[in-house]
């Protein structure tokens, strides 16, 4: 398979297919708001899911065999904002705290991109480790807490103090949040039963799996479409990072996911999560804690740029530099 | 009836803000707090509220007038700086005043 029919099959998913419908039904003012307890409840549904399978996987891989990738997935997660950060101040011209803030942003991760590539990969048949979304629960945390330090001024001597309660809710949220709680929670259940406990839920966890993403897709198209217009206000530079920054850190996630042994299918994993910004954990936590800097910039870039990019384009443009890179 | 007057602080704020304000109202000495969730529009944007971080709080409160000023006085001192809020005081009049 080229790249190209990589793009179609991925563009012709249901997954994809109900992500645009979404948008068009926001754009055109059409707009078919789920209940906000649906989309808590589709949201609870797919991270207990991927973490009872993730833990299943780990249950009958064993730990040793996950540590040194998920080692590494916690240092992509810290690195990430190290990087971007300077970008942001000095060709982005971004304030301390709207740099930090967005590089908090672009090292987190989002589950439902990862969640998107797990079905590109089962759709072409491409074997993964399914232990990877233990990447995706320690992927969350590192880099919110590196944003922050970035965006307080910790370079320029600013100011960081626990005992600012913006702070110390805001790195309790990081650390231990719903998300990290439930996908952590359920990687455990499933890695104490195993197979035996899989055969007990797939009816419920596995068969409907798919159509619930395309649920949730919808409803994720629709929350994008609202913000296009925001995109105006954000600035070319922004438009630009939100596209070449996925890229950058997809590639050297898919790289470094070789370099520790994982399969193309894993490699192209740990691209995704890399490329993947946040736009549910991050902006919380970033919000409380660096409250000077601008939401508007951080969530329109994560969610109306780097979001639709990488659940098009970016999934098979990893799996096409997974397939090249040899191990 | 014996009805006796108290003040009733009414605060729209992000919805992310709803953990810190409450410890705030314990601190300035209120009794208790009624929270929904709402939307709506200001000088600040659209709160959309179709995600949490985008959506929008309500906190009612009942306190004797001196708590009042305090909270308010908090309020504005922690948060009205920084982030999308407003919150005013009106008068209303309760049965039982040691519940508040």
């Amino acid at each position: 398979m080229d790249l190209l029919t990589a793009i179609q099959a991925n563009l012709l998913s249901p997954a994809v297919l109900f992500f645009v419908l979404g948008i068009f039904a926001a754009v055109s003012k059409r707009d078919l708001k789920f209940p906000e307890s649906l989309y808590t409840t589709l949201t609870i549904y797919l991270l207990t899911a991927i973490g009872f399978k993730g833990g299943v996987a780990i249950h009958q891989a064993g730990i040793g065999a996950v540590w040194l990738p998920a080692l590494c997935a916690i240092a992509l997660g810290a690195l990430i904002p190290l990087w971007t950060y300077p970008v942001l101040r000095k060709v982005g011209g971004m304030s301390v705290a709207d740099a930090g803030a967005i590089a908090a942003h672009y090292g987190s991760v989002s589950a439902v991109t990862f969640i998107a590539a797990t079905n590109f990969l089962k759709g072409v048949q491409e074997p993964y480790e399914s232990y990877a979304s233990a990447f995706l629960a320690v992927m969350e945390s590192p880099a919110i807490i590196v944003g922050v330090l970035l965006g307080k001024g910790v370079l320029g001597g600013g100011r960081f103090s626990l005992s600012d309660p913006g702070i110390r809710h805001a790195l309790r949220d990081a650390v231990l949040g719903r998300g990290v709680l439930l996908l952590v929670g359920a990687m455990g259940i499933g890695a104490l039963c195993g197979k035996r406990g899989m055969d007990a839920v797939e009816g419920f966890f596995v068969t409907p799996f798919q159509g619930v993403l395309a649920l949730f897709l919808l409803e994720m198209g629709m929350v994008a479409g609202r913000r296009l217009g925001d995109l105006r206000k954000v600035g070319a530079f922004l438009l630009v990072f939100g596209v070449v920054a996925p890229l950058v850190n997809g590639f050297g996630g898919v790289a470094l996911g070789k370099w520790v042994g994982l399969s193309t299918g894993g490699a192209m994993l740990l691209g995704v999560l890399s490329a993947s910004a946040s736009y549910i954990a991050a902006p919380a936590a970033v919000r409380l804690s660096i409250p000077e800097a601008n939401p508007t910039f951080s969530l329109t870039a994560a969610l109306a740029i780097t979001f639709p990019f990488n659940i098009s384009f970016g999934i098979p443009l990893f799996f096409e530099a997974a397939k090249r890179i040899s191990h | 009836m014996n009805l006796h007057s108290m003040k009733l602080v009414t605060i729209v704020c992000e919805s992310v803000l709803e953990e810190r304000i409450v410890e705030v109202l314990g601190e300035c000495g209120a009794h208790g707090h009624t929270a929904f969730d709402v939307r709506g529009g200001g000088s600040q944007g659209t709160r959309s509220a179709d995600l949490v971080e985008s959506g929008n709080l309500q906190i009612q409160v009942i306190a004797k007038p001196a708590v009042a000023e305090v909270i308010l006085q908090r309020l504005h001192a922690d948060f009205f700086r920084d982030y999308a809020m407003v919150a005013y005081v009106g008068e209303v009049s309760v049965l039982r005043p040691d519940k508040f």
